[in-house]
């Protein structure tokens, strides 16, 4: 071994622990600078996506730009734009979570001193944070459960968007139209061939939900009852992974949220007391549609300040045009 | 090298106090002592968690129950299918894995030329810096539909799409520790057999991988272990029905793992109903099964050894050549044959068993008959297809997330906050989020892991004391990290108050990569000559002066390299900071260590199966993530490379 190896390797080995104590420093509490969200890292991000973006109404580097638009777009709500400051966290039901994104996002541009902080987890991480308070808003795909209700007394429930649960089908499957008695012996296993509720001859894969989730909960109710789901469905933990299940695979059967439809899979319209209804927004509206539900947000005691003001834009006319732009149906519609 | 310094008289005290010296120790056998707590803490903290299910519910029913329908009136909590299917998926990923990863270490130790193994080393190494998410979804996209055409199956997604996941992900782990077993068995054993006429098959087959046994059977428990850890890949792929499959050699029904369950439901539970309750018994009866692998495991290697090391050949009946020939390895070969077999069968019917049961048959009757020359040739051919098969593997996952994620890839996409959703704008915040919470996570294991190995290597090598903490620390390499998630959000994020936030995900993170920490740096301590010790201590050199100046230099690159694994480690993993750090979006980067943070791995989880509509973005995501870790790799290689030859010194 020669004599100044080990002094190498020793700065080696020091170097490495300081880079990491660096990074760590520079990367993660340097740059936000203090708590009150007046960073410096923003400003670079903009700037750096200024040029490209500069034809669009997105990212603008000054208030100004936007302020026109704000005031036309807002008029008439409860809610007065650009004067809301501090953070929030909102969280829980992955379900909810594309909707309050699209909105945080507006709305920060709108307020540029707020921070809206938007996670995922589930409904039930939703609720228990915002009864625990760690969360100022909780997310949830479901109604409140008895058992959150009495262990955290002040939680309330407040609609911010309703969602259709529609029955999707692989493109190239004949059926068409499905009723909800058919969708039932199929989800408990009774029927277990296409040809069964009136298609082509091809054994049916049934995809469903997780146990935990929202959607699933629902599905259950409104069209199983008290009748178990087969044991051989196939459970995915999201929207997104129901669809992609069922967009290569011709013999498959799965349910979504309304946001989810596009041209790789087939909707099915549901027949219901002989009539038929398609699963379109102005049905949910309507009410003719049966598998509508709440989407909720859910806060421990009244909302207030940063909470309150963005609950009351996701409620406002902009706040619920968001909420159709992705594909879910306005909670102040009405037909 | 074994008895260590244990026999080595304490030295004649120089500037160093005793009470210093005591002082140090103290603190080097606390670090080690963290690793054996936190394993006894998350074990009592899950049974504490779980306990409520086992008084209302009861042990039997939840452990024999073969429905868990855990929100149907009245729920089922069994959870003897979710049993079932992890021990399928896990068998099966060996099945595919075992034959492919030892063929690929001995092709790379024994036969590759060494421009070639310049190349497909990195390029196996390459396969481990693949985040799960990203097999995940590989495997949803593309193995699924695969094998659903290829069988004519309802669908593909099936225990042997989770199988055939695992067992690629399996790979690298059982491969590069196999390889290290095999180079560590000494040059004269080969020369000796080749000298004695025996031909290289002959003395890879019956000198080299005997002498190696004992490694070789270490890195299936390693590849084993992740596995049946793996949480995100598996749940994308085996369909998660909670049924038993029927036949239970039907590999294209869907089944459901225990990490898999934990994985889908843990977000949506309400947290302390029952449900909840059940899910953390569930967990610690994942535990349980990791730690009776493990033992059972190392039960086996001494049994193995003790066969290796004392059984000579002599004439023997056709029978028996085919169960004992290679001495250690037909037993097990004629298992995996019959399990093919019973595939097939369940598969094709009893024709197709037939006829693989003579094909079988007839290559156990042919092969032992070979020329040494022909079966030679037999071998290397079929190490040729395996590393062929591995590099294919390699190159359609990399062909597939390169030239999709490409065109994403943009200055802009680099350095830009999301937009809508994460289909525009790029992933800045999240690219800083995985730094912080990687960096975090080493600050925080690299003093205990390293503390923990100075400890057991050069204070302690073998009492009940250090054999406990060895355990600990197997047993927390073993512990799947969606379980390290789960006690992240029961006990830091709940109980401690924490909140989802980066010092949560990077303690959980930190404890996740510890044993991977001590196991390295024990490995580089070792590697260091005892007479360096001897000779610094007969110098007068107290025993902390010796391993400061004399025994952590030399050390320091296998230490580096041990860190840096850990790094790309904790920089694809998705399970430990789903529950405990991650937001989707942020406006500012976090200000402070109670702020949470975005990260990578999450990103493209949530794009995945959230975002409809964000394909390119999330190709990129994928890329970013996978030439991030391997850029960290990469260090890796290049340190281990360089100071290859000092380390042996």
């Amino acid at each position: 071994m020669s004599s100044n190896h080990p002094q190498i390797t020793i700065a080696m080995l020091a170097t490495a622990i300081v880079l990491i104590g660096a990074l760590l420093v520079a990367g993660c509490t340097g740059t936000g600078g203090t708590a009150t969200p007046t960073p410096t890292a923003a400003p670079t991000t903009l700037t750096t996506t200024a040029p490209t973006t500069a034809a669009g109404t997105q990212v603008t580097t000054t208030g100004t730009t936007v302020a026109p638009t704000v005031t036309a777009t807002t008029a008439g709500s409860t809610y007065i734009p650009g004067a809301s400051t501090g953070k929030i966290s909102v969280t829980g039901s992955t379900t909810v979570l594309p909707i309050a994104q699209k909105l945080a996002e507006r709305f920060m541009e709108l307020n540029k001193n707020a921070d809206v902080q938007i996670s995922g987890g589930g409904s039930g991480v939703g609720v228990q944070s915002a009864g625990e308070k760690t969360a100022e808003i909780g997310m949830s795909s479901r109604e409140l459960k008895d058992a959150e209700k009495t262990k955290y007394a002040g939680l309330k429930a407040v609609p911010m968007a309703r969602d259709g649960i529609v029955v999707i089908v692989h493109p190239s499957n004949a059926i068409t139209t499905i009723s909800l008695e058919q969708i039932k012996n199929i989800y408990t296993g009774k029927a277990v061939n296409w040809k069964d509720v009136g298609s082509k001859a091809q054994p049916i894969v049934v995809i469903g939900r997780d146990s935990a989730s929202g959607t699933r909960e629902f599905f259950t109710e409104k069209i199983l009852g008290k009748n178990a789901t087969t044991a051989s469905m196939l459970e995915k933990n999201s929207n997104g992974a129901v669809k992609s299940s069922i967009s290569p695979n011709p013999g498959a059967i799965g349910y979504v949220g309304l946001g989810y439809i596009d041209n790789s899979v087939k909707a099915l319209n549901l027949s219901v007391n002989g009539t038929e209804v398609q699963p379109t927004t102005e049905n949910v509206v309507k009410g003719t549609y049966p598998l509508a539900r709440n989407l909720y947000y859910v806060t421990n005691g009244d909302a207030t300040g940063l909470a309150k003001d963005f609950i009351d834009f996701t409620l406002s006319p902009e706040g619920q045009k968001i909420v159709e732009e992705e594909g879910f149906v306005s909670i102040t519609r009405t037909a | 090298m074994n008895q260590a310094s244990s026999v080595t008289p304490p030295p004649t005290r120089m500037s160093s106090s005793p009470l210093k010296e005591t002082a140090i120790s103290i603190i080097w056998l606390l670090c080690a002592l963290f690793a054996v707590v936190t394993v006894f803490f998350i074990l009592l903290y899950l049974v504490w968690d779980g306990l409520p299910l086992f008084n209302e519910y009861g042990l039997w029913p939840f452990l024999a129950g073969v429905t868990w329908s855990p929100t149907f009136d009245p729920p089922a909590f069994g959870i003897l299918p979710l049993i079932v299917g992890t021990l399928l998926v896990t068998a099966g990923s060996m099945v595919v894995a075992v034959p492919l990863s030892i063929a690929t270490a001995i092709y790379l130790s024994e036969v590759a030329p060494y421009r070639v193994k310049v190349l497909v080393k990195p390029a196996v190494e390459l396969l481990a810096g693949i985040p799960s998410v990203v097999y995940g979804f590989f495997g949803l996209i593309v193995l699924v539909e695969w094998l659903r055409v290829t069988f004519d199956a309802p669908s593909g997604e099936s225990m042997l799409a989770g199988s055939i996941l695992l067992g690629i992900m399996a790979l690298p782990t059982i491969i590069s520790v196999s390889e290290d077993a095999i180079n560590s068995v000494p040059r004269e054993f080969r020369e000796g057999s080749l000298a004695l006429g025996a031909t290289r098959w002959q003395t890879i087959r019956q000198v080299v991988v005997p002498a190696a046994l004992s490694g070789i059977t270490a890195a299936i428990i390693l590849g084993m272990g992740r596995a049946i850890g793996e949480t995100m890949a598996v749940l994308m792929v085996t369909g998660n029905a909670a049924i038993i499959p029927s036949p239970i050699t039907n590999v294209l029904s869907p089944v459901r793992t225990l990490t898999g369950t934990l994985g889908i439901e843990m977000g949506e539970v309400a947290i302390g109903s029952l449900h909840y309750h059940a899910l953390f018994a569930l967990a610690t009866v994942l535990l349980v099964i990791t730690l009776i692998v493990n033992l059972g495991a190392s039960m086996i290697l001494k049994r193995l050894n003790a066969r290796a090391t004392g059984r000579a050949h002599a004439g023997r009946t056709v029978l028996e050549s085919i169960f004992r020939h290679p001495a250690t390895s037909a037993a097990p070969i004629a298992l995996v044959a019959l399990l093919v077999v019973a595939v097939i069968g369940s598969m094709g019917g009893p024709y197709y068993a037939g006829a693989a049961l003579l094909v079988v048959a007839v290559l156990a009757l042919v092969v032992p008959r070979l020329s040494r020359a022909r079966s030679q040739q037999l071998a290397f051919l079929l190490i040729y297809a395996a590393v062929g098969a591995v590099l294919l593997i390699l190159a359609i996952i990399l062909f597939d997330i390169i030239s999709k994620g490409l065109p994403a890839l943009s200055w802009e996409f680099l350095t830009s906050s999301p937009r809508d959703l994460g289909r525009e704008g790029g992933i800045f915040p999240a690219i800083v989020g995985t730094l912080c919470l990687v960096a975090g996570s080493i600050a925080f294991a690299l003093p205990f892991g390293v503390g923990a190995a100075i400890y057991l290597v050069e204070y302690q090598r073998d009492n009940r004391l250090t054999r406990t903490i060895r355990t600990g620390v197997d047993l927390l390499n073993g512990t799947p990290s969606i379980v390290f998630g789960l006690f992240g959000f029961a006990f830091l994020v709940l109980f401690l108050g924490f909140g989802v936030s980066m010092l949560a995900g990077q303690i959980t993170l930190g404890l996740m990569v510890l044993p991977t920490i001590i196991r390295t740096t024990e490995e580089a301590l070792k590697n260091v000559p005892q007479s360096l010790r001897e000779g610094s201590l007969a110098l007068g050199a107290t025993r902390w002066q010796t391993i400061g100046r004399v025994v952590l230099p030399p050390a320091a690159p296998g230490i580096i390299t041990g860190m840096i694994l850990s790094i790309g480690r904790a920089a694809g993993e998705t399970a430990p900071i789903l529950f405990t750090a991650v937001v989707f979006s942020q406006r500012y980067l976090p200000s402070s260590v109670f702020d949470p943070v975005m990260a990578l791995p999450y990103h493209l989880f949530i794009l995945t199966t959230n975002v409809p509509g964000s394909e390119t973005n999330k190709y990129g995501t994928a890329l970013v993530l996978i030439m991030l870790v391997v850029a960290i790799y990469a260090v890796a290689i290049v340190v281990r490379n360089r100071y290859h030859t000092t380390m042996r010194l």
